[in-house]
């Protein structure tokens, strides 16, 4: 068991280093001096000349890497120039938002998933199976940025409330409830996206389980079905229930600038996006990194919760 | 036996092998596909035709701005409404819909077409070649395609329709390469391969004769879905003012738009999502059906 | 008699299908007594396992309908519902399933398979109940059974698996066991050990156990009695001695001839039995056995022969034209 927790470890650092050079390279990609894109507005040759002098822009590239790469690790992404702010603190800020803009639509998706799964499952074809297998085949072909619009089209129109300009998002330790008030709707939104592809996995996981041989025999020994649904059937269906989830998960920290630039919620996505606008390079950079890290972060940590439910993967 | 086509006869081989249980003999039966797959199928075909002969077709100019029609409901002069500039919602949405056809059938065209062949190759070849193709793939997988994508397109300026095409395609090819590899693997680990193999056949041959057919449910499905997230994805940018620029009309824009005026405007949020909507479900469902019908299973009894 | 351990008249399982309907057992009926073994022996497709199934009430699949009676101990099996027949699930009755590889669940420890029934059904407390598991797994032969209580089944070859899956049906001490092919997945010399292992516990348990098998070698020595089936039907029912000696139906004698025998000569021809299984959805009149039957007669193709008795005590066959020669002789 250890040797794969290893294993696992040594390839986690492996892709994070390679998400690294892509981050740090993204710049180099395109033609052009870097310089122009980080200083922008700013640029001339004063600054330029600093700004080579701190980014060893006129060393080779393996070396600016490197120094790069330094910082990084000691915590140090950069002071843009655009807004004159150490990009980490710009990021600070925006990582609780993003914390709970998950936390809060993945305990809806997953509430209503796994009950509806379970009982979808439990009877097949029945007309709760059928009409929530429908209408999440249908929601999953629901772009997510259309379901945010559709859903601020009727609520705004329908139930009278004005349509949410700029940000009315507030810290969590200032007032609870308009916090969460205000993340209420991004998180549905969210919510039932997720539920969608969590619902059908898990519901076609459980059918293919259901009529495993193992099922048949756990029934034999009279246990009740609620009991084999929960205790036996359950176990080996949230194996891809997990896996999915890490990969939900990981894509909503990539995709979430959609919802947020739209609903003004100052996330990472939020602000990335504020950042190619205003041509804040470093800032662009530093977001893109923490948010390839996060993703692979996040995939790792499912994969390790699958390893204990299920010993088997290991063995693969 | 029932007739079968070139399909089914070959994934009879991959029926899930239930060797003690005692599967009673009956005629193989595969679930219809259905009229709504048929529905499905014509509804794409509908939009395809459309983008192609749009310019032939009688439809309003789709940036000509009529200012004595600002923001009508559909009427039988503009079929689906205006917009608040006075341009027909209709002929917009149908010219729109050639941006969305064209990137994602140009991007998964990329896609398939670096990934598919190098994956079958990979797959057949295993070795060195195999190993590090696919670590290179897996890493670039590791890297969120979406954010690199809009962090390309943001910088690359001016955009146009290629690179917008050749950004997301490229972006996409890692996941392509690994769902054909895998599928691949199962294929070229069968014992008719190693038999083509020991009969001298180039791996050309192989490739084409004994992997291909045996992949194309999956290639298929896969292709159809990854359109359909294509078809997304754009519409995404283009909300984000990431895609083409206006007063190109594509769907994604249209909606963005729509934004401002939604209250006063619901068809021009309405429509072209519907339009989406209705796309990429068709596409969606048509991948599944297709993934269901070559599914051949056995039923235990 | 009343109080038979277990009686079954009439049964007939029918599936829906979209050929047909198919009557996977039809017509089945034969009673056993405690302490009794009765063998069933049929090729794959002859129903024998929906036959199991079915009297366990297991079969479970929307598309099947039963008819017919099957009474465990006295009490009706066949129209109950599902919460009535979990009383007696376990308990009672108990069925040992053919392949050990799918039969656990593959993500629960296997003691914690084991003494689930113990828990739940029988109220013991968690190390009660472990404790008694432990002693099952010693007694069906696993060694070390206090460590191997963690493992997961993965971690067991097929012959000890199955000993795990004996162990659980085992649990709660039923007086009625069905095992269905439960040597058929493993290799020869484990199939020995654990059909000893099943006599052994038949003996310690005071149980009465049906053993289906396609293979005749395992019922030879083991059972008071068989019953051969062919297409959901049976064909023929007797102790072991009067199938093995003085069977009628010529596919009893079918089958026995095919067995291999290491005391014939090398490079003796295989027997077979010409032709194959019937499409149970295609049926025709007459003998399901009459297509490849070397004495089918023309009334063996039209009319369906039914069970007559011969001069021993409850051995029966169905057949227009029967052997009337021993086995051995011509």
């Amino acid at each position: 068991m250890g040797q794969y927790l290893v294993k696992r470890l040594v390839t986690l650092v492996g892709i994070l280093f390679v998400v690294s050079i892509g981050s740090f390279y993204l710049i180099h990609l395109l033609p052009g001096d870097p310089a122009v894109f980080i200083l922008g507005l700013n640029y001339n040759p004063v600054t330029k000349a600093a700004l080579d002098l701190q980014l060893g822009l006129n060393h080779p590239i393996y070396l600016q890497y490197f120094t790069w790469i330094g910082h990084v690790l000691h915590g140090d992404l950069g002071t843009s120039f655009i807004s004159h702010q150490t990009v980490i603190s710009t990021i600070g800020r925006a990582l609780p938002v993003e914390f709970e803009l998950i936390i809060m639509s993945q305990i809806l998706a997953f509430g209503a998933a796994i009950p509806l799964a379970m009982r979808s499952a439990r009877k097949p074809d029945s007309a709760l199976d059928r009409m929530l297998s429908a209408s999440s085949f249908i929601l999953l072909s629901v772009p997510t940025f259309i379901l945010i619009v559709l859903l601020v089209l009727f609520v705004s129109i329908k139930l009278g409330i004005p349509n949410t300009g700029p940000s009315t998002y507030v810290p969590f330790s200032q007032n609870p409830f308009t916090n969460i008030m205000s993340l209420l709707l991004p998180s549905i939104t969210i919510a039932i996206g997720s539920f969608v592809l969590y619902f059908r996995v898990l519901r076609s996981d459980l059918t293919g389980i259901l009529q495993e041989e193992f099922i048949t025999m756990a029934r034999s020994k009279g246990i009740s079905q609620r009991r084999i649904m929960w205790r036996h059937a359950f176990r080996p269906a949230s194996v891809s229930l997990l896996g999915s989830a890490g990969v939900n998960i990981g894509g909503l920290l990539a995709s979430g600038f959609i919802i947020q630039v739209l609903l003004g919620i100052p996330g990472l996505g939020f602000n990335l996006i504020q950042g190619i606008n205003s041509s804040d390079y470093l800032l662009v950079q530093g977001i893109v990194l923490v948010v390839s890290a996060g993703v692979i972060l996040i995939n790792f940590m499912f994969d390790l919760i699958i390893f204990f439910v299920d010993p088997r993967i290991a063995r693969d | 036996m029932t007739n079968k086509n070139r399909f089914t006869t070959l994934f009879s081989r991959f029926g899930s092998g239930t060797d003690q249980t005692d599967t009673i003999m009956k005629p193989e039966k595969k679930p219809p596909l259905g009229t709504m797959f048929w529905v499905s199928v014509g509804w794409v075909c509908l939009n395809i035709f459309l983008a192609i002969t749009a310019n032939l077709l009688p439809l309003k100019d789709p940036i000509a701005q009529d200012y004595n029609a600002i923001s009508v409901g559909p009427s039988m002069h503009y079929l689906l409404g205006t917009d608040d500039i006075g341009r027909d919602i209709l002929s917009r949405i149908i010219f729109g819909s050639r941006i969305s056809i064209a990137v994602s059938f140009g991007a998964m065209f990329i896609a398939f077409g670096i990934g598919a062949p190098a994956a079958m190759l990979a797959a057949l070849r295993r070795g060195r070649f195999d190993t590090i193709l696919t670590t290179v793939m897996y890493s670039l997988l590791a890297f969120p395609a979406i954010i690199a994508t809009i962090s390309v397109l943001s910088f690359w300026v001016p955009r146009n329709l290629l690179k917008v095409i050749v950004v997301i395609g490229i972006a996409s090819t890692p996941l392509v390469y690994r769902v054909i590899r895998t599928a691949s693997l199962a294929v070229a680990g069968r014992d008719f391969v190693t038999a083509a193999k020991v009969q001298g056949a180039t791996d050309r041959r192989i490739l084409i004769k004994e992997i291909l057919p045996n992949i194309m449910p999956i290639l298929l499905s896969f292709l159809l879905i990854g359109i359909a997230s294509v078809v997304a994805l754009e519409g995404a940018l283009a909300f984000l003012g990431l895609s083409i620029t206006p007063p190109t009309p594509s769907w994604g824009n249209m909606i963005n738009e729509s934004r401002t005026v939604m209250s006063t405007n619901p068809g021009l949020v309405i429509f072209p999502s519907l339009a989406l909507c209705l796309f990429i479900l068709s596409l969606n469902f048509i991948g599944d059906r297709l993934r269901n019908y070559f599914d051949v299973a056995e039923v235990k009894i | 008699m009343t109080n038979e351990l277990l009686e079954v008249k009439n049964l007939c399982t029918t599936f829906a299908t979209a050929g047909g309907d198919l009557r996977a057992v039809d017509n089945v009926s034969f009673t056993l007594g405690a302490d009794e073994t009765l063998g069933i022996v049929g090729e794959s497709g002859s129903g024998k396992t929906v036959l199991a199934r079915t009297i366990m009430g297991l079969q479970a699949r929307r598309n099947a309908t039963v008819a017919g009676s099957v009474k465990i101990n006295g009490a009706e099996v066949i129209g109950t519902s599902e919460q009535q027949k979990r009383e007696i699930w376990g308990t009672e009755v108990a069925m040992i399933f053919q392949d050990p590889m799918t039969s656990l669940n593959p993500v629960m420890r296997i003691g914690h398979q084991v003494d689930e029934t113990l828990r739940i059904r029988m109220g013991m407390s968690k190390d009660e109940a472990k404790k008694r598991a432990i002693e099952l797994l010693g007694l069906v032969g696993i060694p070390s059974p206090e460590e191997r209580y963690d493992v997961f089944p993965s971690e067991l070859s097929g012959g000890m698996r199955q000993r795990v899956v004996i162990a659980t049906a085992l649990a709660c001490s039923p007086k009625l066991v069905l095992a269905d092919e439960p040597t058929t997945g493993l290799d020869v010399t484990i199939q020995a050990q654990i059909l000893n292992l099943l006599d052994e516990l038949k003996e310690k348990l005071k149980m009465s156990v049906v053993l289906i098998t396609h293979d005749l070698g395992v019922v030879a020595t083991r059972t008071s009695r068989i019953i051969v089936m062919y297409a959901g039907r049976i064909v023929e029912i007797g102790s072991t001695q009067d199938i093995f000696k003085e069977h009628r139906m010529p596919y009893t004698r079918a089958l026995l001839e095919s067995a291999p025998k290491v005391s014939n000569p090398s490079h003796t021809r295989l027997v077979t039995i010409a032709g194959r299984p019937p499409n149970l959805l295609a049926l025709e009149n007459g003998c399901a056995f009459a297509p490849r039957c070397t004495y089918a007669t023309e009334k063996c193709h039209n009319e369906r022969p039914v069970l007559e008795a011969t001069g021993n005590d409850g051995h029966m066959f169905a057949c227009w034209n029967p052997l009337t020669t021993r086995r051995g002789e011509v």
